[in-house]
């Protein structure tokens, strides 16, 4: 393991800035967010995840597809540096692995370039993540019931602890290792470094509250599609698509194009299936209808839809959308009542 | 790198209204450009995202067979505002399509035997890909059964088709309205009444296309015959943005439309509670 004096960040930072371009937190008023710095002193890691995922970074709210005028269609081709993101928690850097899932080529789609998202993997496929330990997770993590953890590393190309404001560092991808034999501010971390952050990974871990086994809402949520329950579990949901929005792994998108006089873009926006509009047909008819059908589709696609043809869950429990819901709808307490729902026996009627 | 959400450009060639309504219009399209032309290789069943750029993109199914060479067909009813705009299309004009997009009607597995296409309203339109391209590989296939209908003569399409698949004694086609009008000699009824009538042989492929009602009811027809559900295929139709399994719009189930579809047999679906 490597190790990067407090006094060396800014320096490291720097060099960074000059092969890559650097997203890392930084404030913005009292919440945090992901963004381009040109600066080290902008980085603003904390200690646990920021309040926006750093989904926007390679999936952002709106982005221009193509600008069109009368003589057709244009991209940009505009040549960027590699992207280095800085201070990623682990559930979000689980995250952008899963959605690398659904852009980098779809599930069963054949391996044929038109499935493969150009603006996703144009930003994605050369990036390199920081993956930093979580030291002070917060009452909502709840990593740990997908298996994750504050001091988990899967998906990390860098794994980085901070102690004392120093950093250690570890090489987990091959791209990772690559990149830190390259730097020049690091030293070789020393074993009472080590126990430092064994120190903190144990208080971290304690932190966190006890797990609930999920390893059967998987098959629970394949025999309860026509139960009651989801009347209950949905009922305060007020569908207003904020869960979806903060979620670092909900991908759903509108398209739509912007412009007037035969000149224009056309634009990817964020969308939800939370809004009745999502699928409302020309013809007035809506196969998901009603706020219930609505949720019951979230759950899905999120524990069981996704299990399917990608093989893990598509929520990685970081609790945004615990924290953001005006109704206090908590994804928790929707997986306990899934998991502890007693379907009834049918009763016979011609008995 | 191929980029999915680009259009490529297509010229109008000839349009046709096909109801004196003229809410339903076919365009014959071409390709501005060679390579595209080229590249383009589609099967019955695939479909496009139609371009209009200002106002939006919309799916439909591809209506031309791939043995008719170098044009696009589509068949486009007047609903909401991007087939508004289609509608106002003149020869000449040019317009964005993006595809083949989805899978298609298993026209390879169903050589050697007998199909049964049923469909009602404009929803023939992948039906007549399908039925061109049989025509022309036409040994391949057993005995061909056609019931098609629409709520009066007016709205269905592609008539002189129609008048000339008629004429031929290698196919058996049924055409049916809801309600008996001046000059109609053909079948009065509704889709599902006509296929019980005409029983086809339950060791035939059935494709079934066309408002969510007559597949409802023509669905249990063709169970009580006894056809299994692997040997009925219908074509889906939900909402969609992206076409290519990204944007998470036409999801039914487990399944998107886009790229698991449009196409799917009876025994795909009837463990997806919204299908239907
Ligand atoms: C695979 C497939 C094949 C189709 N084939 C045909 C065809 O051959 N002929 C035909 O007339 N229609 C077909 N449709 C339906 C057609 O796509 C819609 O009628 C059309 O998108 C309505 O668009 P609009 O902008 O005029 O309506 P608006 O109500 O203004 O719709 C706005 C947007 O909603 C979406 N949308 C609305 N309704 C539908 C719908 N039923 N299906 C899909 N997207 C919808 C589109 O993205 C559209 O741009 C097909 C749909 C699918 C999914
Ligand atoms: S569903 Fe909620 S907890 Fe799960 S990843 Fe999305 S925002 Fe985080
Ligand atoms: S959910 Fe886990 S990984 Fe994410 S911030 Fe909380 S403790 Fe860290
Ligand atoms: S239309 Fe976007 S996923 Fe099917």
């Amino acid at each position: 393991m490597l190790k990067v004096k407090k006094d060396k960040i800014n320096g490291l930072i720097g060099e960074f800035l000059k092969d890559y371009l650097v997203f890392a937190p930084v404030k913005d008023g009292s919440r945090s967010k992901f963004k381009k710095i040109t600066d080290p002193a902008e980085i603003s890691t904390g200690t646990v995840k920021s309040e926006r995922s750093p989904k926007d970074v390679f999936f952002p709210q709106s982005e221009v597809l193509f600008e069109y005028d009368t003589n057709g269609v244009r991209i940009s081709d505009n040549e960027e540096k590699p992207y280095l993101l800085w201070g990623v928690r682990n559930c979000d850097t689980k995250s952008i692995r899963m959605l690398d899932k659904v852009f980098g080529n779809a599930h069963q789609a054949p391996d044929k370039d038109m499935y493969k998202d150009p603006y996703w993997k144009k930003k994605y496929d050369t990036s390199v993540i920081f993956n930093f330990a979580c030291t002070a997770p917060l009452s909502t993590c709840f990593c740990n019931w997908f298996g994750g953890g504050p001091f988990d590393e899967t998906g990390s190309d860098v794994f980085v602890v901070e102690t004392d404001g120093d950093l250690i560092l570890k090489g987990v991808s091959e791209k990772g290792k690559a990149l830190l034999e390259k730097l020049s501010v690091t030293i070789e971390a020393e074993k009472k470094d080590e126990e430092l952050a064994e120190t903190a990974k144990k208080k971290a871990e304690e932190m966190m509250s006890k797990p609930t086994d999920i390893s059967n809402l998987f098959e629970k949520l394949s025999t309860v599609w026509n139960e009651p329950v989801w009347q209950k579990l949905a009922a305060k949901c007020v569908n207003c698509g904020a869960c979806a929005f903060i979620c670092p792994t909900c991908h759903c998108f509108d398209v739509s194009d912007e412009g007037k006089n035969g000149r224009g873009k056309r634009v990817r926006l964020w969308d939800s299936c939370m809004f009745p509009i999502f699928t409302m047909e020309a013809s007035g008819h809506n196969p998901r209808g009603n706020s219930t059908q609505r949720v019951k589709q979230r759950v899905m696609h999120k524990f069981n839809y996704f299990m399917e043809n990608y093989g893990s869950h598509l929520c990685t429990g970081c609790g945004r959308c615990i924290v953001v819901c005006p109704v206090n709808f908590d994804i928790r307490e929707v997986i306990k009542g899934i998991l502890d729902h007693k379907i009834k026996e049918k009763v016979q009627a011609d008995v | 790198m191929c980029n999915g959400y680009l259009p490529i450009q297509m010229k109008v060639e000839k349009i046709l209204a096909e109801n004196p309504d003229k809410t339903l219009k076919t365009f014959d399209l071409s390709f501005v450009n060679e390579k595209d032309r080229d590249e383009f290789s589609y099967m019955p069943g695939q479909f496009c995202e139609f371009s209009m750029l200002g106002k939006g993109e919309s799916p439909f199914g591809i209506a031309s067979s791939p043995t008719e060479k170098d044009i696009l067909k589509f068949t486009v009813n007047r609903t909401g505002s991007v087939t508004k705009e289609i509608h106002y299309l003149q020869p000449g004009d040019i317009v964005g399509i993006r595809g083949p997009l989805g899978n298609w009607y298993p026209v390879e597995k169903f050589k050697g035997a007998d199909v049964v296409i049923i469909g009602g309203g404009f929803a023939f339109t992948t039906l007549r890909s399908m039925l061109v391209y049989m025509l022309e590989h036409r040994s391949d296939y057993g005995m061909i059964t056609v019931i098609y209908g629409a709520r009066n003569p007016d709205l269905l399409i592609y008539k002189d088709e129609l008048k000339e698949w008629d004429k031929r004694d290698d196919l058996f086609l049924h055409l049916t309205i809801d309600k008996s009008v001046e000059g109609w000699t053909k079948h009065c009824g509704f889709v599902p009444t006509i296929t019980k009538e005409v029983a086809p042989d339950p060791n035939s492929w059935a494709v079934v296309c066309g408002p969510p009602i007559m597949i409802k009811f023509t669905l249990p027809v063709l169970k009580e015959l006894g056809f299994a559900d692997d040997k009925i295929y219908t074509s889906l139709e939900r909402r969609m943005k992206c076409g290519i399994g990204k944007c998470g719009r036409c999801g039914i189930g487990s399944k998107y439309v886009c790229i698991d579809g449009p196409v799917f047999s009876f025994e795909e679906l009837k463990n997806i509670p919204e299908a239907f």
